[in-house]
């Protein structure tokens, strides 16, 4: 992506991708492969890394087992009550012997008055909602799109009155969110750690790719269409087993789009023209640019993510980008861009400081860029 | 690699405002992803590496004591940076009563992963650099780490060092000068050798 032909000893010493390799090996078969085609540019790179490597001195790091014994060290010098051993008179499970009898009380109490087993319902589930470990919840209530970043690095783009909750952070093993309303994924891909959405009684698996789902509570069919990748669609197992379309899987590639029935669980499968569901600048966007002016990348991030960017007009009056950017999240194109441009990104959420009427603005994303600028 | 990198810039925030709301794993997680950057950073100050091991004991401890007090703090790696930079600066003035500081004897340290530039006359540039950047002061030493092993902006850098973002860049523009008069000497110097060894 960069032009690394024409680099200097101080290009070089900026280039994070280069820092990278000489500080981590990171990607050694594609600098080794580049010194190979470009001979012209070994003395600067010699002189480059020679240099990071001076400044960074003896390599003098700790094992990973010392740094864990470390941590563990640290932690254990926190005082912590709860995790003191206590005489087995005051464990915990006469505390929770007691919970017991008193949660036996409440039941019986609510048994009396037989109305309420209605409010028990409630009750038990509010119960359960309390164990899990913290659960986070965006619903945009603004008419403007809004921006999702998951634990994982994730975009998820919400249009108005979206609702999709998540943990605060996935399991190891799986990344699970629940959406309702119409919103466009685009997933960091990881095959270890497939990507569950549960929307209406339709559960889509996903390792990384981009698509859009259309869940209105009101409606009655849930509509999907893969952008890029592939994706797995299946009904909820607990639900309706007995049903004709339980228990039926399938798998949808790009342009391809599937409406799925809420009550008969029924998946009809189409192929469209465009992955159009939502009518999101997300879904037909296509990052490609050429000598493009960085501010015009910017207005069109800003348009497709509904996200704020702020940078210095003037310093990146001269930064062009030439690249293609497919379905990353946010944060990778960032990343991308930032890198080819020698620029660094700070992502925070919430309107900008002072900078809009207090109460007024949705907790939009704000995205503030700092560069060198270019020559 | 940039997967986890860039995941971690979010996550990093997520896991440190649970830490600020008293989540003990959240802040076991973070010590132990900036345990090795800040004991490395320590090495830089003193060879007396139990005493980088005691300031980040205490460092940790606490800022877990004053954690609900935390939460605003949204450049966190900065932040610890300066945090120990602080303590250390101030436990090795107390010390150096007794005892005197110096460096340590710096080897040789050429990645393995990079095998195809090593030639024996790297051997010789290598040590000319060390010598180079011994010789540099000791701030613009600490500023170019910063900024290329680090990888913080001059902002960053500028809050760790307690100077102007200017300051900053002044240090970093004289080191990389020097740095690079020095490789250019050393060249010609290599130069000279090879071509007294032609006759």
């Amino acid at each position: 992506m960069n032009n690394y032909s024409h680099f200097q000893v101080k290009d070089w010493l900026d280039d994070l991708a280069f820092q990278r390799w000489v500080y981590h090996g990171e990607q050694d078969g594609f600098w080794k492969e580049f010194v190979r085609n470009n001979p012209g540019q070994l003395a600067n790179i010699e002189q480059a890394r020679e240099i990071l490597l001076a400044v960074r001195g003896e390599l003098d790091a700790l094992p990973e087992p010392e740094v864990k014994l470390r941590v563990s060290e640290i932690l254990n010098a926190i005082p912590d009550d709860k995790l003191r051993a206590l005489p087995w008179w005051r464990s915990n499970w006469l505390k929770m012997a007691a919970m017991l009898l008193l949660a036996l009380g409440i039941v019986t109490a609510l048994f009396r008055e037989k109305e309420s087993l209605q409010n028990l319902q409630t009750f038990v589930a509010g119960l359960r909602d309390g164990d899990k470990p913290d659960e986070l919840e965006v619903y945009n209530e603004t008419h403007a799109i809004q921006l999702v970043n998951l634990p994982d690095g994730s975009s998820v783009i919400l249009k108005k009155h979206a609702r999709i909750s998540y943990p605060a952070a996935f399991l190891a093993d799986r990344r699970e969110v629940t959406l309702r309303g119409e919103a466009f994924f685009e997933v960091v891909k990881n095959p270890e750690q497939p990507f569950f959405v549960y929307a209406g009684s339709m559960v889509t698996k996903v390792k990384g790719t981009s698509f859009s789902i259309k869940a209105n509570d009101d409606d009655e069919d849930v509509e999907l269409v893969v952008k890029t990748g592939v994706v797995e669609v299946s009904a909820l197992e607990n639900e309706g087993k007995s049903k004709s379309g339980a228990g039926k899987k399938l798998i949808l590639k790009p342009n391809e789009q599937v409406t799925f029935n809420r009550k008969s669980l029924n998946m009809i499968a189409k192929t469209v023209q465009k992955p159009v569901l939502l009518n999101l600048p997300a879904e037909s966007q296509n990052f490609e640019f050429r000598r493009t002016p960085l501010a015009e990348v910017f207005a069109a991030l800003e348009q497709t993510y509904g996200i704020d960017i702020q940078f210095d007009a003037k310093t990146i009056a001269y930064c062009t980008l030439t690249a293609k950017l497919g379905d990353e999240p946010v944060y990778e194109k960032l990343d991308l861009i930032c890198a080819v441009v020698n620029a660094r990104y700070e992502m925070r959420v919430g309107p900008a400081a002072g900078d809009s009427a207090p109460g007024e603005s949705a907790p939009g994303t704000v995205v503030a860029v700092t560069s060198e600028g270019c020559e | 690699m940039k997967n986890s990198e860039r995941s971690s810039e979010t996550y990093l925030i997520t896991r440190w405002q649970q830490f600020c709301a008293g989540d003990k794993s959240a802040f076991g997680e973070l010590t132990e992803l900036n345990y090795a950057a800040l004991y490395h950073y320590g090495t830089r100050f003193t060879p007396d590496r139990d005493l980088i091991k005691d300031c980040l004991q205490d460092l940790f401890l606490e800022i877990w004591e004053k954690r609900e007090t935390l939460s605003y703090i949204a450049a966190i790696k900065p932040y610890l940076f300066q945090s120990l930079r602080n303590n250390l600066i101030r436990r090795i003035r107390r010390q150096s009563v007794f005892s005197d500081i110096r460096d340590d004897d710096v080897e040789d340290d050429i990645s393995p992963e990079s095998d195809w530039i090593i030639q024996e006359t790297d051997q010789l540039t290598s040590h000319r650099l060390k010598q180079a950047i011994d010789a540099l002061p000791k701030r613009q030493k600490e500023a170019l780490y910063l900024k290329y092993y680090e990888n913080l902006s001059y902002e960053e850098i500028a809050t760790v060092m307690g100077l102007q973002r200017q300051a900053v860049a002044n240090y970093l523009q004289y080191g990389i000068q020097k740095l690079r008069e020095y490789w250019q000497h050393a060249a010609i110097f290599m130069v000279l050798c090879s071509e007294i060894a032609w006759y």
